[in-house]
Order: C-alpha cells, then sequence, then structure tokens
C-alpha cells in the first residue's frame, strides 16, 4: 500500500471527483489541443512556403529610410558595384550567385508569345515585349533553381559571358511561334522614344539592332504547374507570358544596349546628359542574387555582409517574403496563440481549484498519512500521480478530438478567407522578379494533421499546464499540521 | 525506560501573557506497563499527548525515546517507525477496506515487516477480533467498536513498542470500551508493549498500571 498503489486506488475508489476532474481536463484540453493543432499547422506552413522560397538573398535599397531624402542626398547613394557583389559571392554561405541588369526591347521581326492572350492585348506606345536578361553565372541560375529548364542546345559559356558574345537562351514558346531553331539568329529592336508631354505622343528618335544567335531553348518549370493547378488565375497567365518572352543574354549586351539607350536619349535632353556625365556608372545598375548552402545560413551570411554594404542598402533574404502573403495564415496563427494562452492560464485556475478543492475534501485522509509519518514528498506524490494519470486519460482523448476540433474551425476560417478576394491578389516579389507562390498556395498548405510534433507538442503543453495547475494547491498539503486534523 | 518527558511547557501568547497547557511536566513511561492520564476537558491532556506522540513540538522541555530525544531523530521519522496512535474518532481512511487501512502504516514504516504484509494485517485483525470477512469491508460499514479495532490493529502494524491512545474509548458504549481496555492491557502485560492512553474515565484509570492527573497543566500521579 504505497504511496503510488494509493494514487490508484484514489482514482478507482473516488469515481465521481475522478470523472469532474476528468471531464475538466478534457474540455480544457481541447481548447489547450485545438490551438496547438492549429499553432503547428501554421508552422509548418512557414516552414513548407520558406523551403519553397529557398534560400535565396539579394540586396536592396532600405526603401523606408531614404523615403525622406532630398534629391541631392538621392543622387549620392552609392550603387551596389561589380567588386562588391563578387567579394560577397566568396563568402562560404553562398552556393552560386549572379548579378543581373535587364532591358525591355521590342521586334519587328519576331512576334511575341501571348499565350491564351493572343488579340486580347492593348498596347497604348511602342511595345516592348521582350524582356533581355542580363546573366553572369554562364549555366543560368534561373534552370538551376528549376525556375526554367533547358530542353534544348546549351548554356553559355563563360567566355561568351565575359566577352559578350551576341548570343541567346530563349523559350520554347517562343521560338516555335517565330520557326526559330538553336543556331538560327533573331533581331531585336532597340528603340529610343522622345516622348512629348502635350501630346502625351512617342516620336521614335533612333534605333539598332541587337541580332542574337538562339544557342538554347529552356521551358519554364513551376509557373507552368502552377498554371495547370490555377487555370483560372489572370494573373499567372501574364507571368508565364513575361517569362516566355525572356531572353537569357550575357550582362555585357544588356549593359552594352542600356548605354546606347541612355547616350542617344541624352542628346535630347541636357539636364540628363549633364547628369549621365556626373555619374557614369549611374545607368549600371545590377540587381545581385545570392543563393545559400542552406536557409539556416540566412542570418549569418546576413551579419556578415550587412557591414560590407554601402550606406541605405540592406540584406532582403526570400524567406523575410513569406509575411506578404502570410496575411491569412498569421491571423489564424495569431488567434491560436492567444487561445492557447487564455486556455492554459483556464486550465491552470480551473484545474488548480478543482484539485484544491478535492484536497481540502480530503484533509482528513492526508492528515491520516501525515500522523503515520509519511513523507509529505510522498503524500504530494500520491496526489501528483492521481491527477497526472487522469490528466493523461484526458489529454488523450482531447488529443484527437481538439485536432478534429482545430480541422473544422480551421475549414470555416478557411472558407471565410476564400471570400476575400484580395488574399488572392498577394504575390512576392524578391529582387526585380515576382515570385510564383501566392497565399492561395499558403492556405493550399494549411493542414491540420495529428503528427508526432502536434501529439509531443500537447502533451508538453497539456500535462505541463496540468502539472503547475496540481503544484500549486499542494502547497497546501505541505501546510497542513495532522494535530489540528485529527485531534 | 522507554518513554520520558522533561520539563515540557506549552502556552499560547495572548498578548503579554502566557497562557499555559502544560507547566514545567515531567514524567516517564515503562516498557509492559499500561498507564493512564486522567483529566477534565481542557486540562492540556490532549496536548500531552500529542507532544509525546510528535504530533506536536513543546515551547520548551525534551521528549525523549529510549533516551534519545525525538527532535534529534525527527518527528515524521519518530511516527513512523517509533509510535502507534489511537484516536478517539478511529481516523481511518474511509475508502480503504479495514485490512488496507492496516497495510498502510506497513508501507509507511522503515521497519522491517515480513514479505507477506497482507497476511500479516488480516492475522493482527483477527487478533483484535477482526475476522477476515470483516477485514475485507470498507470502514464505514463497520461497527464504531470495530473501527476502533481496526484503528489499534494499524497502531500495531508497523511492531512498535509505544501506544498511544487519545481517547480511545469515547465514542464506543461499555461493553466495547472494556474490551478495548482488555486489549491494551493484553498488549502490555503479555507483549511487552507500552500503551499510554490519555481518558476521562475513573474506570479505565482505575484498570491501569499507573494513573497520572493532570490539573491546570500540571501533572500528578492519581491515587
Amino acid at each position: 500500500m504505497n504511496f503510488i498503489k494509493r494514487g490508484f486506488l484514489g482514482i478507482t475508489r473516488k469515481k465521481g471527483k475522478t470523472l469532474i476532474l476528468l471531464a475538466v481536463i478534457f474540455i480544457l484540453g481541447n481548447l489547450i489541443s485545438g490551438a496547438v493543432s492549429i499553432q503547428q499547422a501554421t508552422g509548418n506552413v512557414e516552414a513548407n512556403i520558406k523551403e519553397r522560397l529557398g534560400a535565396a538573398a539579394t540586396l536592396e535599397l532600405d526603401y523606408e529610410a531614404v523615403e525622406d531624402l532630398s534629391e541631392a542626398e538621392w543622387l549620392e547613394i552609392e550603387n551596389i558595384g561589380v567588386d562588391l557583389i563578387k567579394q560577397i559571392g566568396e563568402l562560404s554561405y553562398v552556393k552560386y550567385f549572379d548579378y543581373s541588369t535587364s532591358i525591355y526591347l521590342g521586334s519587328e521581326s519576331i512576334e511575341s508569345y501571348q499565350g491564351d492572350m493572343e488579340g486580347e492585348i492593348f498596347h497604348s506606345g511602342p511595345s516592348m515585349d521582350y524582356k533581355l536578361n542580363g546573366i553572369n553565372y554562364a549555366p543560368v541560375i534561373d534552370f538551376e533553381e528549376e525556375k526554367g529548364k533547358l530542353i534544348d542546345g546549351r548554356v553559355f559559356t563563360q567566355e561568351e559571358v565575359d566577352n559578350g558574345t551576341s548570343v541567346a537562351i530563349i523559350s520554347k514558346k517562343l521560338a516555335e511561334k517565330n520557326d526559330l531553331h538553336v543556331g538560327d539568329t533573331f533581331t531585336l529592336d532597340n528603340a529610343v522614344y522622345d516622348y512629348d508631354e502635350e501630346t502625351g505622343e512617342e516620336e521614335l528618335i533612333t534605333s539598332r539592332d541587337v541580332v542574337l544567335e538562339v544557342i538554347g531553348l529552356f521551358e519554364p518549370q513551376s509557373v507552368k504547374e502552377q498554371q495547370e493547378d490555377n487555370a483560372d488565375s489572370g494573373m499567372l497567365d501574364w507571368m508565364d507570358i513575361e517569362y516566355q518572352n525572356t531572353v537569357y543574354v550575357p550582362n555585357e549586351i544588356v549593359a552594352s544596349e542600356n548605354r546606347y539607350h541612355w547616350e542617344e536619349y541624352s542628346k535630347m535632353d541636357e539636364e540628363f546628359a549633364k547628369m549621365m556625365e556626373e555619374d557614369e556608372n549611374a545607368f549600371e545598375y545590377f540587381m545581385p542574387m545570392f543563393f545559400l548552402n542552406s536557409p539556416e545560413d540566412s542570418e549569418a551570411f546576413e551579419e556578415e555582409v550587412a557591414p560590407l554594404l554601402p550606406e541605405f542598402y540592406n540584406v532582403v533574404n526570400a524567406m523575410d517574403q513569406y509575411d506578404s502573403i502570410a496575411g491569412p495564415m498569421e491571423s489564424m496563427s495569431k488567434l491560436s496563440k492567444y487561445v492557447l494562452l487564455v486556455a492554459v492560464i483556464a486550465t491552470v485556475l480551473i484545474t488548480g481549484l478543482v484539485v484544491l478543492l478535492f484536497l481540502r475534501d480530503r484533509k482528513h485522509e492526508l492528515g491520516i498519512y501525515l500522523s503515520l509519518g509519511e513523507r509529505r514528498s510522498r503524500v504530494v506524490g500520491q496526489i501528483l500521480i492521481e491527477v497526472m494519470v487522469v490528466a493523461v486519460i484526458g489529454i488523450t482523448l482531447s488529443l484527437f478530438s481538439g485536432n478534429l476540433l482545430a480541422g473544422q474551425v480551421s475549414d470555416m476560417m478557411m472558407k471565410a478567407n476564400d471570400n476575400q478576394d484580395e488574399y488572392y491578389e498577394e504575390y512576392i516579389y524578391f529582387g526585380d522578379t515576382q515570385i510564383d507562390l501566392t497565399t492561395e498556395d499558403v492556405l493550399d498548405s494549411y493542414e491540420v494533421s495529428l503528427n508526432l510534433s502536434y501529439i509531443l507538442g500537447f502533451y508538453g503543453i497539456g500535462l505541463l499546464t496540468i502539472l503547475i495547475s496540481t503544484v500549486i494547491p499542494l502547497i497546501y498539503i505541505v501546510r497542513l499540521n495532522p494535530k489540528k486534523i485529527l485531534m | 525506560m522507554i518513554l520520558e518527558a522533561k520539563d515540557l511547557n506549552y502556552y499560547y501568547q495572548d498578548g503579554e501573557e502566557r497562557r499555559y497547557i502544560l507547566k514545567d511536566t515531567s514524567v516517564s513511561f515503562e516498557k509492559g506497563k499500561f498507564y493512564t492520564i486522567l483529566g477534565q476537558s481542557g486540562s492540556g491532556k490532549t496536548t500531552l499527548l500529542s507532544l509525546l506522540s510528535a504530533l506536536d513540538s513543546p515551547n520548551s522541555g525534551t521528549v525523549l525515546f529510549n533516551e534519545e530525544d525525538i527532535k534529534k531523530i525527527g518527528y515524521e521519522k519518530y511516527r513512523r517507525n517509533n509510535v502507534g496512535i489511537i484516536f478517539q474518532s478511529y481516523n481511518l481512511i474511509p475508502t480503504f477496506t479495514a485490512v488496507e487501512n492496516v497495510l498502510v502504516p506497513m508501507s509507511i514504516t522503515e521497519n522491517e515487516i515480513p514479505e507477506d504484509a497482507k497476511t500479516v494485517a488480516y492475522n493482527l485483525l483477527d487478533y483484535i477480533g477482526i475476522v477476515k470477512s470483516k477485514a475485507d469491508r470498507f470502514v464505514n460499514k463497520l461497527s464504531g467498536g470495530e473501527q476502533q479495532r481496526v484503528a489499534v490493529a494499524r497502531a500495531l502494524a508497523t511492531n512498535v513498542e509505544l501506544i498511544l491512545a487519545d481517547e480511545p474509548t469515547g465514542n464506543l458504549d461499555e461493553e466495547m470500551e472494556q474490551e478495548i481496555i482488555d486489549i491494551f492491557k493484553k498488549l502490555a502485560h503479555e507483549h511487552g508493549k507500552c500503551v499510554i492512553v490519555v481518558t476521562h474515565s475513573n474506570e479505565i484509570a482505575l484498570q491501569s498500571d499507573q494513573a497520572f492527573h493532570l490539573r491546570k497543566g500540571v501533572l500528578s500521579s492519581y491515587e
């Protein structure tokens, strides 16, 4: 009849008390379980989406910091130079890196890909359908990161990149539309227009041909998959069209066309020409992109890079962009956090009160144990066994029902979000590109499930809460005086 | 000498004044004897018993068990291993059977307990007059006399030499009272225990080997 056996006898011999305690723990356990389920599910979504966002980082102006600068101060802001990009690219956290610049060009000799929107697009000026995307990393980072896949021909050689050779990789669909093959050449127009503010008309000043040889064909990967899942989404169509009309070329080609464009333009605009003279690199703006070995390196990378950057620049991690599409998830996570907090406090108070009432009811019995010389620690142990065994049963029952409840509540909240169209317009922009993840992806990856981390998390929080709520009233036992109780 | 109280003082502080329950009380007890401490209600006899059983501690003075201060032994340990206490209101655990009540102190004590504790408990109850069929009943299904017998068996369960009883027959009829007193005499005279009973009954006092009288906190021999 040691204290452990007495504890178990206390459970079976006092059935009414046991059932009341079980009911209290079960009800409160459902609240905790539901909140933990939602917490786990939102946490999983965050991890999942961040993994899909990848371990990429770029350098950007801190727009909030430069908001209040004067025009003169703006002009003093340094550009991120190629040397600095290369220096950062050499850091051990970086798997590979690239820096690019881009320009939009038109063409009279080839037709752009318009997908399902053929004939629906209205141009209010000269058409600049082709995005010349400069690269410095010869194997092309977009292919390494599976945004696109090379399906014919080859990627660039480092020599072509370094020399700025007129070679290009275009999409398969653009090639098919214009009957282009690997080895063929095509021509884009770098046209410079003058814009008349009074009439709103644009007048062609000059133009030059940009002749490029096709060395490879690519097919978009992730955008295509997304499009199959979300056939109705117009935004994804636009993203697809832009990528299909992207022409990968060495950076030097883009830089050369940019220079030509601005030099020709400055011939008509003296103020602009003066600005160009003051800072000849002002229009050679490169967007760096660093792909890290692991998402865990993001923080260390940021810490190491920050001191190297010119004033007003900071490191932006792709994972940070999660917040911009996580609206519904954040509100659900916040709500569950509050529910969890309230449930834990309520459990501590209510269970504590119930245990205290039971202890008062059993004062006589506890006094007997103490009069027989039982150690107070063992009396405390006996009560803990009685409460914790019931708690394990109650928590195990609420593990399933709370999870089920959380699933129902989440479904209701998801349906409420379904009716709020604005969430579907939230897209991630990272660097100069749009990442093909939307709020819908976030909602789709949300799933309340009965996994090990949820089970462990819930048992941990649930049992710890009950333990705390039992330990507090147990102080009562420590203060018991057997003489006052029994004599 | 199994138990000795030396200069025990127990008082309540009432403002500047001390209200003595026990004043300079000294007394000693031997093994194999049945003692009674007689006194009116409020005379301090229950307080004296609570000090001798280490359920309370004196303001000054010492209680020696086998010439060792019980404070030094440790009050809890002393109760666990050296003394069996019997209360007027039995103080049994109502959700346990009679035999389970007897088994409780056997699991608490550090004294050597035979392996088959349950058989020992049944035998002990049988010796006290509780047959097996009653030993398996919940104690609140037993009569007052039977409950007190269970309480006596519980006090004996740890094989202690000292039995302290506070008004053990206060709730019993005369016939049952005598049966309990006979058990105490048997325990003292046949089993060498030291039995100390606090009572207000002259009849019980007359049956003891030595009786003390407690009046206004002062203990004296009862003639």
